[in-house]
């Protein structure tokens, strides 16, 4: 347990560093938000719900310290995404490319929704822009895009360390026998 | 009980996770000084810089490369306007230097010159947040080179930002497109005051009073010089248009910056910062105005550091 954890983590924390180099060359939006994919693809392939929080919060506390948003921010977002992902993973059958598109997607503009609303209360004089949200809308088509690729490299890092392939959650649905 | 708890422990662990990052964010905003950073985060920094370094590298060769030799479209035309603004420019440039000859002003401007220099610090640009709501960077030189929280960061174009945490060879750069960032700012042509606030995206705002502004479209935005963070007559941008008019006490108008943000590789960290800089990271060095040997400030080799005109 430990071993996948401490490999999944210097996975998404080299994943962390390599997005800041790749925004040198793609600039923001373009560039995907590789720490929040990590936690997607954590979230929706671990089965330990208390270790995962522990995994989203740390990650989310090296971002806060790589990046220029207020200490705790990510930290504190990580937590909800790898919740929203952890029980999207047990509702939802998101095997499959699109589905993992379809779902970081959507989990990385609200992402982007949080990030705006815990600022704007923390922070005086941030205005909602037109600018902003498109911005918004295309960082999260990015992340989606590139989704499926992390979402891989992350099960494949899991099985590499130890895990076993059925932390890969598959949906059942028990329908009721009726009898005859 | 035990049952209870394990039961109950990804709640609690939750719920404590939560309350660690909202007392951390009230400590980042309430915390007057940021020059030290936590051990765990110095590391981080530490290690990030030559990885971060290791695939800059190819990637800016690349970039490089694509720009150097490959996309040349309309290249002809730009050398062509390039040139006309040239010698328009030497010719303007002309003028100046014989009105203030004229005016026997040019050798007191030649002295306090000297008085003005800023030693300033080549760096490269080996990080960029990639959410377009915070806008910092991460350049490859830190404490050990004399980088302080609160120095200012340009380039030959205009204000990248300011410095807002170090480690040893490591300085995080909030830029002037961050939300969080204010600059004091002049119009060139009519002197009107304001503040210019980034907007997250590519454009930053400039606000000054309605009554007695007088801002255009096209209109060069300086720094004032009167923030106590940057020199006066830094670039910071070029007035798009008028955003907001009418009845409100304050205007805004949108401002194009003059970095090009897309393309930020170097950029020169100036190794002395403004009074408001030093008061607000509690140092107790005070601004003093007065030049300074570079070695003795700056510790490093006379290659590195660069003397520029304030």
């Amino acid at each position: 347990m430990m071993k996948v954890f401490l490999a999944l983590f210097l996975v998404a924390l080299l994943a962390v560093m390599l997005e800041g180099s790749l925004a040198t060359i793609a600039p923001p939006p373009w560039s995907p938000d590789l720490g929040l994919l990590s936690v997607i693809s954590v979230g929706l392939r671990w089965r330990g719900m208390a270790m995962g929080l522990v995994f989203a919060y740390m990650l989310g506390s090296s971002v806060d310290a790589l990046s220029g948003s207020l200490m705790g921010l990510n930290a504190l977002l990580y937590l909800f995404v790898f919740m929203s992902a952890i029980f999207a993973g047990r509702q939802l059958n998101l095997k499959g490319a699109f589905p993992v598109m379809a779902f970081a997607a959507s989990v990385s503009f609200l992402y982007g929704f949080g990030l705006y609303l815990v600022s704007t209360f923390f922070i005086n004089g941030i205005e909602f822009s037109l600018r902003w949200f498109i911005e918004s809308f295309l960082h999260a088509l990015v992340n989606g895009v590139v989704a499926p690729l992390v979402v891989g490299i992350f099960s494949r890092v899991a099985v590499w360390a130890g895990a076993d392939d059925s932390s890969e959650r598959a949906l059942y649905i028990d329908t009721p026998v009726r009898p005859a | 009980m035990f049952g209870f708890f394990k039961r109950m422990s990804a709640p609690i662990v939750l719920a404590i996770l939560i309350l660690i990052s909202l007392a951390s964010i009230v400590g980042d905003r309430t915390r007057v000084s940021r020059n030290d950073l936590p051990w765990w985060q110095g590391v981080l920094l530490e290690i990030t810089v030559p990885f971060q370094e290791a695939v800059a590298i190819p990637a800016a060769f690349l970039g490089k490369t694509w720009r150097s030799y490959l996309d040349l479209v309309d290249l002809r035309a730009e050398n062509d306007s390039l040139r006309i603004s040239l010698s328009e420019l030497k010719e303007t440039n002309l003028q100046f230097r014989e009105a203030l000859v004229s005016s026997g002003h040019l050798d007191q401007i030649v002295d306090m010159r000297d008085d003005f220099e800023i030693p300033m610090l080549p760096s490269t640009v080996v990080g960029l947040d990639v959410n377009p709501f915070f806008r910092s960077i991460l350049v490859d030189r830190g404490s050990e080179h004399g980088v302080l929280a609160g120095n200012p960061v340009i380039t030959h174009e205009g204000v990248v930002g300011v410095v807002t945490r170090t480690s040893a060879h490591a300085a995080k750069t909030m830029l002037v497109l961050d939300r969080q960032s204010a600059v004091d700012a002049i119009v060139q042509r009519s002197r009107t005051r304001g503040i210019v606030q980034g907007r997250g995206s590519g454009q930053l705002a400039f606000q000054f009073e309605a009554q007695g502004g007088d801002v255009r479209a096209g209109d060069q935005i300086l720094t004032s010089g009167l923030g106590g963070v940057y020199p006066k007559g830094l670039k910071l941008g070029e007035v798009a248009e008028l955003t907001e008019a009418g009845g409100s006490l304050i205007q805004v108008a949108a401002v194009r910056a003059a970095v090009d943000f897309g393309r930020l590789e170097q950029v020169f960290l100036m190794l002395r910062r403004g009074p408001g800089m030093d008061l607000l990271y509690e140092t107790g060095e005070f601004f003093d105005p007065s030049p300074a040997p570079v070695e003795e400030q700056v510790g490093t080799s006379d290659e590195d550091v660069v003397n520029a005109e304030s």
